[in-house]
C-alpha cells in the first residue's frame, strides 16, 4: 500500500495532461500503467502531490505511414505490441522486446512510454527505507551512495533496465515529445543522459506521444536477446539489440548498430565494435572479436548481484550469438522485415 | 534525482479537502459504489471494502501475481492498480468464476490434477489461466508458460498447474488424476 | 484382504473446492469489527545499544491507541529450543540493545495503517553503535565483537557460540591410517529463504478474559504454548483459531514478536489488533534458513567402503540461538543415516552473528549436508575408478540395520531406491560421457548434458513438544462423522489424508467425513506440521480413533443382532453378517441403539499416537545420545542437467525421485510434495540467494530473490519402493515425503553439473558465474598441460 495521500485527476488528452503537469511545477506525475511509478511511490522514492492519469486516453493502434515508417502510440500497452501482427511482421525486434518484459500482467498494464520512462534501478534504492538504507542516497536527494561509497554526489550508478529502449535505438527510432510549447522529435538515443541521477532528458511537463520506426534499409538484419536467470519475470541481466545492414552479397556489413541495455545508466551503443564491423565480412571470427570488444567498451556496472566480470562474459557470448542469429535470419526471409523497394 | 514532495500547494490542499471520492466498480457482474482515496489499491477495495477475500495480498509490489484479477478481461495486478483507475470498469475475481455451484472447467481441472496445495497462489493463477483460455482456447505449453509466468507458486512446482490448463482446454489427452 | 476404497487412492483434496473458489479463509481474510492496525518498529542497526527510548510523541499522535516496548512486557523469554541446556534466550522486544537489522523494538496500535506508520517515526531512540560481525568463522574468534556470551559448555577458546553438538564412535584417526584413500573437502551453502506466498499475519482479540488469535503457523499447539508463556497466561486463556495457511516450509514455527505484540496490544486496548508483515519485512527481518559450512574428511578402502569420517559443521545462527542448535544436531543425523560409517567424529558449532535469526527450512540442514557428502562420495568414487552407483550400494544401510544411536532402519529401502533409480534413469549408460575418453570430439555445440545421483534419508516424526497427536472421531447419528484433529493443513493435505484414513477404517464415504481442525479449544493436541510426522503420527491417531469408533459400532451391533463381532463386517454405513448379508443394521440404527442402551453413548472414537513410545524424550541435541525416530525414510534421486559451457548457465532438465515412503496414502499428494521439493531444490541450486551486506538485506523482494517460475520446472518423475501395505485396523509405518526429497536432488544436481562440465563446485548456488569460472580454470589447466609447461615450483 501507499502510505501517503495524493490527489488524482484524469486527463482526456495528452495536451491536457501536459497542461496539468506544467501548472503544478514538478509536484505532479503522469500515471500510465503505473507498474514503475506506483511501486516507487510505495517505497516513497517518489512522492507526488498529484497523479495525472492518462488512463482515459485511448491509444491508437500501431500503423504504417505513407513513407513506410511505423508509428506506435506511446500509450500502447506492451501486450498489444507483442501481439500486433503489424509489428510482428514489420518490426519483429520491437515485438520481441515487448514480449520479454516482466510477466504477463505487467505487459497487460504497462505502456511503451512508461517502459521508456522507467527510473534507473539499484537494490538499495528499490525498497522501503524504514530501517534499511534509511539515510537518503544521492538519487533520493541525500548524501551518500550505498553500493559505491566512494562516488561523488554527482554520480549515480543505478542502472537503466528497459528492454525496449535498446531495440528502439538499434532500429534508429525516433520519439515524439509533447511539451507546453508543442511537439518535438528526437532520436530515442538522445533521450538518455547517461546519469543515474536523472536518466532522461525530459522536462517535468513533457510526455512521450509516439515512437517512429523508420523503414528498414536494404539488407537489414536484426537480433535481440535478453539474458535472465529464469527466462521470465525479471529485469535483464543484460539486454542486447543488434541491427545490421548487409551488402548485396549478404555477408559484408554496410552498417551496424549494437546497443547494450541493463548494464549502465542508459542504453549504450558499442560504437568501437560497430566500427570494426563496418565494411568487413561478417564471419564467426569477426563477430566474436566485435562482441569481445563491445563487452569491454560498454564497461558494464555491477548490478543486482552480478559482477562486472560476469556481465562482460554474458555480453561477449550473447552478442556474438545474437549477431549470428541476425545473419541466419536473413537466410530465412519469411521472418524478416520487408526492405524498402 | 527523484523528486520528493516538499509541501507544495497541492500537498497543502490535499490536507485540507477530502480526497475521498465515489467510484463505481462492476465486480463479478454486480455494480458497487465505493468510497475510495486515490491511494487505495484495487486489491484493498476488493478485499476490505467489498469483502471479497478470495483475491490474496502477498507482496504489495506487483512481483508475485497472487493478487491477479481481470479488469475488462485483462489480467492485472490488483496491488499496484489504483482503484480510481478502474472507475466504471468490469472486474472479475476468483469468486466470479463458478456459475453458482458449478465450477468452471479450469477450477475443476485444478482439483482433478492436484494443482492446489496451500492454495494461496491459486486465485491469481486461476485468473491468469482464465484470461489465457478466453483469448487462446488451445494454448501450447509455451503459451501457458508465458501467460502464467507472472504467478509464483512455491508448493506445486507448476507441472500439475500446466496439466490442469491442458485438461481444461481439452488438450494433450490429459485425464483427471484425483477422484 | 478386501481392496481399499480410499487409502492408496488419489482422492481429491477436501479443502480443494474452497481454495479454488476463494472461500478458504486465511488469516488475512478474518475480519473483526473495530480492528486496530499494528506495526512494528525495527532496528536500523545490526548491533547497537539503545541508550534511551522515548515513545511519548508516538503515544500522543491522534489515532494511536497503544505503544509498547519491552518494559510493557512480562520479560519472559522464548526460544525455538527450550531445554535445561538451552533455555529460552529471546525476549519478544529488544531490551537494551539490538542484535540484528530489523529486530523488533516497539509496536504501535492505531486506527489505520498510515497513522501506525507515522507513529513509528515518532519513536525516538538514542543509539550507541556497536561493532558487528557477520561471518561465523570471524564471530568465533576470541577477539570478535560479543553478541551474546558463549554457551557455558562451549569451548572456551571461541566467542559467540550458541550451542555445540559433539559425538563420536570408533577411532577416526586409526580409521584414516587404515584407509586406502583419504580426502578432505570444505563445502558452503548460501543463505536462502522459504518464500511462502502467504505473508505473516496475526489477528489477536482479547475479549474479557480470553485471547483469540488467528495467525499463520505450522502448529497451533506449540504456538499457543509459546504465546501463552510470554504473555504469562494459562493455555486455556489463549485460543489459536483455525485458518488455512498459505505455505510455511519451516518458517512459521517459532513464536514471532508480532504475534506477541498483536496480542499484548489487544489486551491493552480491548480491541482486535491486526499486524501484517510486508514482503520486505519478511525478506529482511524475519527468519531465513541456515547457511552451513561443512568440513568433511573421509577415509575409504579401495573398494569404496567407508572407514572413517570426521565432520565439522559451522552454522551461521544469526543473532539469537533460534533453531541453530537443532540444525547442528540434524547435520550429524543426516550424515549418519544413509551410509554405514564405522568410525565417526562429529563436531557442530552454532555461531551467533549479527544477522536475522534462523529457522528450519524444508530439510533443515539435510540438503546442505547431503550436497556435501554426496559430492565428496562422487569425488572419492572417481579417484578409486568406481561409478557413483557402485560406491553407494556398497555403503548403503540395509533394512533392519541397527544404527549407532540405537535406532533401527526397519523397512528402510535405500539400496532398493538406488538400484531402481539407476535402472529407471539408465544412469550408467549416460554417466561420464562428457569427460575423459568418452568426451565428445565435436565441440561446436555448447550445451553439455550431465547426470548425477544423490541419496538422502529423513526422519518421520520425532519427540518435540507436544510429542503426540490425538484425534477424536464423533459419529453423527446418520452415520457420518466429524473428525476433530489439531493437525494443521499448510498445503500438504492433512485434512484429506485424515479423511481418507477415517473413511477407510469406518467404511463410509469421503463426503461423510468432515474435518474440524487446528483450533486449540475445540480440537485435541497435535504435533504440528513441522517434524514430518503428520501422516505417520496424526494419521495413526486418526486410524486409531476411527478404529475405536468402529469397535464400539461393532459391539453394539453384535449385541443387537446377536451375532459375534468376528462374524460382522462393515460396508457403506451398514453392518452386515458376513455369511448372511440379509442380517444387517445401518449405522443410524446402531447409533440409536447405543444411545438407548449404553447410557447415551453416541459413539465417539478416541485415538492417540506417539512416536517412540518407549523413549521419554528427544535425544540430546548436544551429545546426540538417545533414540531419534522409529521411522526413517530413504531416497535416491537422479538429476539430469544441461549446461551452456560458454556462459555457465545451467538448468535442471529431468528429475527422478525414488523413495520408500512406505505406503502412499494419497499418491497424487505424494507427487505434489515431490514436485514442490524438486522446484525448491532447483531454486537452491541455480537461482536463490538472500544477498546481505553488513547485516542488511540487499534483495528483500521477489524481483531479486529469484524463486523458480513456471519456466524453470523440470520433468519430475517418481517411483515408490513400497515397503509395506496398509491394512484396515493395523498401525502403519508410512514415511515422510514432505521434507527429505530436496536433499538428494540438490546433491544430484551438483554431481550432474560435474558430469556435464568437469567443474566441481563446493558451494551452492551453482551460479553461471561460478560454473564459467570453473570451466575457464579447466581450460587453462588443459592448455598448460598441452603445451607441456612445468608448473612453477
Amino acid at each position: 500500500m501507499i502510505f501517503f495521500d495524493f490527489d488524482y485527476e484524469r486527463a482526456n488528452t495528452l495536451e491536457d495532461a501536459v497542461a496539468l503537469l506544467a501548472r503544478l511545477q514538478g509536484d505532479a506525475r503522469a500515471l500510465a500503467g503505473g507498474t514503475d511509478l506506483l511501486p516507487s511511490m510505495r517505497m516513497e522514492n517518489i512522492k507526488p502531490g498529484l497523479l495525472v492519469s492518462l488512463g482515459a486516453i485511448e491509444p491508437s493502434e500501431p500503423e504504417m505511414l505513407a513513407d513506410g515508417s511505423i508509428r506506435i502510440d506511446a500509450l500502447s500497452r506492451l501486450s498489444s505490441l507483442e501481439n500486433s501482427s503489424l509489428l510482428r511482421n514489420k518490426v519483429p525486434m520491437l515485438a520481441q522486446s515487448a514480449h520479454v518484459v516482466g510477466g504477463n500482467q505487467i505487459r497487460q498494464m504497462g505502456t511503451l512510454g512508461g517502459n521508456l520512462c522507467q527510473e534507473t534501478r539499484c537494490m538499495q534504492l528499490d525498497q522501503r527505507h524504514d530501517y534499511q538504507f534509511v539515510a537518503p542516497c544521492f538519487k533520493r536527494g541525500g548524501d551518500c551512495c550505498y553500493p559505491f561509497p566512494r562516488n561523488g554526489h554527482d554520480i549515480c550508478w543505478s542502472v537503466y533496465m528497459s528492454d525496449i529502449a535498446p531495440a528502439l535505438i538499434a532500429l534508429d527510432a525516433q520519439v515524439e515529445i509533447l511539451g507546453e510549447a508543442g511537439s518535438r522529435r528526437i532520436c530515442v538515443e538522445e533521450l538518455f543522459t547517461g546519469n543515474g541521477l536523472k536518466p532522461l532528458k525530459l522536462g517535468q511537463a513533457e510526455l512521450l506521444r509516439a515512437v517512429f520506426i523508420p523503414p528498414a534499409p536494404r539488407g537489414f538484419a536484426w537480433g535481440f536477446h535478453k539474458s535472465t536467470v529464469r527466462g521470465g519475470l525479471e529485469f535483464g541481466t543484460v539486454v542486447i539489440a543488434v541491427a545490421l545492414q548487409l551488402a548485396a552479397d549478404g555477408m559484408t556489413c554496410v552498417d551496424a548498430r549494437i546497443v547494450i541495455g541493463a548494464v549502465r545508466e542508459g542504453p549504450v551503443r558499442a560504437t568501437t565494435a560497430e566500427r570494426s564491423l563496418k565494411g568487413a565480412v561478417l564471419d564467426e571470427t569477426r563477430l566474436a572479436q566485435a562482441a569481445a570488444e563491445a563487452s569491454k567498451e560498454v564497461n558494464p556496472l555491477p548490478h543486482h548481484g552480478f559482477t562486472k566480470r560476469h556481465l562482460m562474459d554474458i555480453i561477449r557470448v550473447y552478442l556474438r550469438r545474437t549477431m549470428t542469429e541476425a545473419l541466419e535470419r536473413t537466410r530465412n526471409p519469411g521472418t524478416d522485415r520487408e526492405t524498402a523497394a | 534525482m527523484l523528486d520528493v514532495t516538499k509541501g507544495t500547494m497541492v500537498g497543502a490542499a490535499a490536507k485540507t479537502r477530502s480526497l475521498t471520492r465515489l467510484i463505481s466498480l462492476c465486480v463479478n457482474g454486480e455494480w458497487h459504489e465505493v468510497a475510495v482515496k486515490p491511494r487505495n489499491m484495487l486489491v484493498e477495495v476488493i478485499r476490505d471494502t467489498l469483502g471479497l477475500t478470495g483475491t490474496k495480498a502477498s507482496c504489495e509490489s506487483g512481483t508475485c501475481g497472487a493478487c491477479t484479477v481481470l479488469v475488462e478481461g485483462r489480467p492485472m495486478l490488483g496491488c499496484i492498480t489504483l482503484a480510481v483507475e478502474c472507475d466504471g470498469k468490469q472486474v472479475q475475481t476468483v469468486e466470479g468464476l463458478a456459475d453458482g455451484e458449478k465450477l468452471s472447467p479450469i477450477q475443476e481441472a485444478f482439483l482433478d490434477q492436484g494443482a492446489v496445495q496451500c492454495g494461496f497462489c491459486t486465485p491469481g493463477m486461476l485468473m491468469s489461466a482464465t484470461a489465457l483460455l478466453e483469448r487462446n482456447p488451445k494454448p501450447t505449453r509455451d503459451d501457458i508458460n508465458k501467460a502464467l509466468e507472472g504467478n509464483l507458486c512455491r508448493c506445486t512446482g507448476y507441472n500439475t498447474i500446466v496439466e490442469a490448463v491442458l485438461q481444461a482446454s481439452g488438450q494433450g489427452g490429459v485425464k483427471p488424476v484425483m477422484k | 484382504m478386501s481392496e481399499l476404497n480410499y487409502v492408496g487412492k488419489s482422492m481429491r483434496r477436501k479443502d480443494g473446492p474452497d481454495k479454488v473458489t476463494g472461500k478458504a479463509v486465511y488469516t488475512q481474510d478474518v475480519k473483526l469489527p473495530n480492528t486496530l492496525i499494528g506495526r512494528i518498529l525495527r532496528s536500523p542497526h545490526p548491533h547497537a545499544r539503545m541508550l534511551r527510548i522515548d515513545t511519548s510523541r508516538a503515544k500522543a499522535l491522534p489515532g494511536v491507541k497503544a505503544v509498547i516496548t519491552v518494559d510493557d512486557t512480562k520479560g519472559i523469554k522464548h526460544g525455538f529450543v527450550e531445554t535445561p541446556r538451552y533455555p529460552p534466550d529471546q525476549e519478544v522486544l529488544a531490551r537494551g540493545k539490538v542484535v540484528h537489522v530489523g529486530e523488533e523494538i516497539a509496536a504501535v496500535a492505531a486506527v489505520d495503517q498510515i497513522t501506525a506508520q507515522k507513529a513509528l517515526g515518532l519513536i525516538d531512540i538514542e543509539w550507541e553503535i556497536l561493532p558487528a560481525v557477520f561471518d561465523p568463522e570471524e564471530a568465533m574468534q576470541a577477539d570478535a565483537p560479543q553478541i551474546h556470551p558463549s554457551h557455558p559448555k562451549a569451548p572456551p577458546e571461541y566467542s559467540n557460540i550458541g550451542g555445540t553438538t559433539e559425538t563420536q564412535w570408533g577411532d577416526v584417526e586409526k580409521g584414516f591410517e587404515e584407509s586406502d584413500y583419504v580426502r578432505e573437502d570444505r563445502f558452503e551453502c548460501q543463505l536462502r529463504t522459504h518464500g511462502y506466498l502467504e505473508p505473516h499475519v496475526t489477528l489477536a482479540h482479547w475479549e474479557s478474559d480470553k485471547l483469540n488469535v488467528w495467525t499463520s503457523s505450522m502448529g497451533v499447539f506449540v504456538k499457543r504454548a509459546k504465546l501463552a508463556k510470554v504473555l504469562d497466561l494459562p493455555y486455556s486463556s489463549v485460543r489459536i483459531h483455525k485458518t488455512y495457511v498459505g505455505g510455511t516450509f519451516g518458517g512459521k514455527i517459532d513464536l514471532y514478536s508480532h504475534e506477541y505484540c498483536a496480542s499484548r496490544l489487544s489486551m491493552i486496548t480491548g480491541r482486535p489488533v491486526q499486524i501484517t508483515a510486508s514482503r520486505e519485512e519478511i525478506f529482511s527481518a524475519f527468519r531465513h534458513a541456515q547457511p552451513l559450512i561443512l568440513e568433511i574428511k573421509t577415509g575409504v578402502k579401495k573398494d569404496g567402503t567407508l572407514v572413517a569420517q570426521r565432520i565439522r559443521a559451522i552454522n551461521n545462527a544469526g543473532a539469537f540461538r533460534g533453531s541453530g542448535v537443532v540444525v547442528i544436531f540434524l547435520a550429524w543425523g543426516f550424515t549418519m543415516i544413509p551410509y554405514r560409517i564405522p568410525n565417526l567424529k562429529y563436531e557442530g558449532l552454532s555461531v551467533y552473528t549479527n544477522h536475522t535469526v534462523r529457522a528450519p527450512q524444508r530439510g533443515h540442514g539435510a540438503p546442505k549436508v547431503r550436497f556435501a557428502i554426496e559430492s565428496q562420495m562422487d569425488m572419492i568414487a572417481e579417484a578409486l575408478g568406481l561409478d557413483p552407483i557402485t560406491i553407494r550400494m556398497r555403503n548403503a544401510r540395509e533394512p533392519g540395520e541397527q544404527l549407532p544411536n540405537g535406532d533401527n532402519t526397519h523397512r528402510g529401502g535405500l539400496g532398493a531406491c538406488v538400484a531402481l533409480a539407476a535402472q529407471k534413469s539408465d544412469f550408467l549408460a549416460k554417466f561420464g560421457r562428457n569427460r575423459g575418453p568418452a568426451a565428445p570430439k565435436d565441440t561446436s555445440g555448447t550445451i553439455r548434458r550431465g547426470i548425477g545421483i544423490g541419496v538422502s534419508a529423513y526422519m518421520g516424526g520425532t519427540l518435540i513438544y507436544p510429542n503426540g497427536s490425538a484425534v477424536i472421531v464423533k459419529m453423527n447419528d446418520d452415520g457420518s462423522v466429524v473428525v476433530l484433529t489439531g493437525a494443521i493443513d499448510i498445503g500438504q493435505g492433512s485434512e484429506t489424508v485424515i479423511s481418507q484414513i477415517v473413511a477407510e477404517e469406518l467404511s463410509i464415504g469421503m463426503d461423510d467425513v468432515k474435518i474440524v481442525s487446528s483450533d486449540t479449544d475445540t480440537t485435541p493436541q497435535d504435533i504440528g506440521a513441522w517434524i514430518s510426522g503428520m501422516t505417520y503420527v496424526t494419521g495413526n491417531a486418526a486410524r486409531q480413533a476411527a478404529g475405536n469408533a468402529r469397535e464400539k459400532l461393532l459391539q453394539v451391533a453384535s449385541e443387537k443382532m446377536a451375532v459375534p463381532v468376528e462374524d460382522l463386517m462393515l460396508r457403506d454405513k451398514m453392518v452386515y453378517h458376513r455369511l448372511n448379508p440379509e442380517v444387517r443394521m445401518s449405522y443410524r440404527e446402531v447409533i440409536a441403539a447405543s444411545v438407548a442402551t449404553r447410557r447415551g453413548d453416541t459413539i465417539i472414537g478416541e485415538g492417540f499416537w506417539r512416536t517412540m513410545r518407549d523413549e521419554p524424550a528427544h535425544p540430546s541435541l548436544a551429545t546426540t545420545k538417545g533414540r531419534w525416530t522409529e521411522n526413517y525414510a530413504f531416497s535416491a534421486q537422479v538429476a539430469e542437467v544441461e549446461v551452456d559451457i560458454e556462459t555457465g548457465e545451467a538448468k535442471l532438465v529431468k528429475a527422478l525421485t525414488v523413495h520408500d515412503c512406505g505406503f502412499p496414502i494419497n499418491p497424487q499428494l505424494v507427487k505434489g510434495q515431490i514436485d514442490g521439493q524438486i522446484s525448491m531444490a532447483l531454486g537452491h541450486a541455480f537461482m536463490e540467494e538472500v544477498l546481505t551486506k553488513d547485516g542488511y538485506t540487499l534483495n528483500p523482494n521477489w524481483l531479486d530473490y529469484r524463486m523458480p517460475t513456471i519456466h524453470n520446472m523440470a520433468i519430475s518423475e517418481d517411483a515408490d519402493v513400497i515397503t509395506e501395505q496398509y491394512r484396515v485396523g493395523q498401525p502403519y509405518r508410512t514415511k515422510e515425503v514432505g521434507e527429505g526429497l530436496i536433499s538428494g536432488i540438490l546433491a544430484a544436481m551438483g554431481n550432474a553439473v560435474y558430469d556435464a562440465t568437469g567443474v566441481r563446485l563446493h558451494s551452492t548456488p551453482f551460479s553461471a558465474e561460478k560454473i564459467l569460472a570453473g570451466l575457464k580454470a579447466l581450460e587453462f589447466e588443459a592448455k598448460k598441460s598441452r603445451s607441456g609447461q612445468k608448473t612453477p615450483a
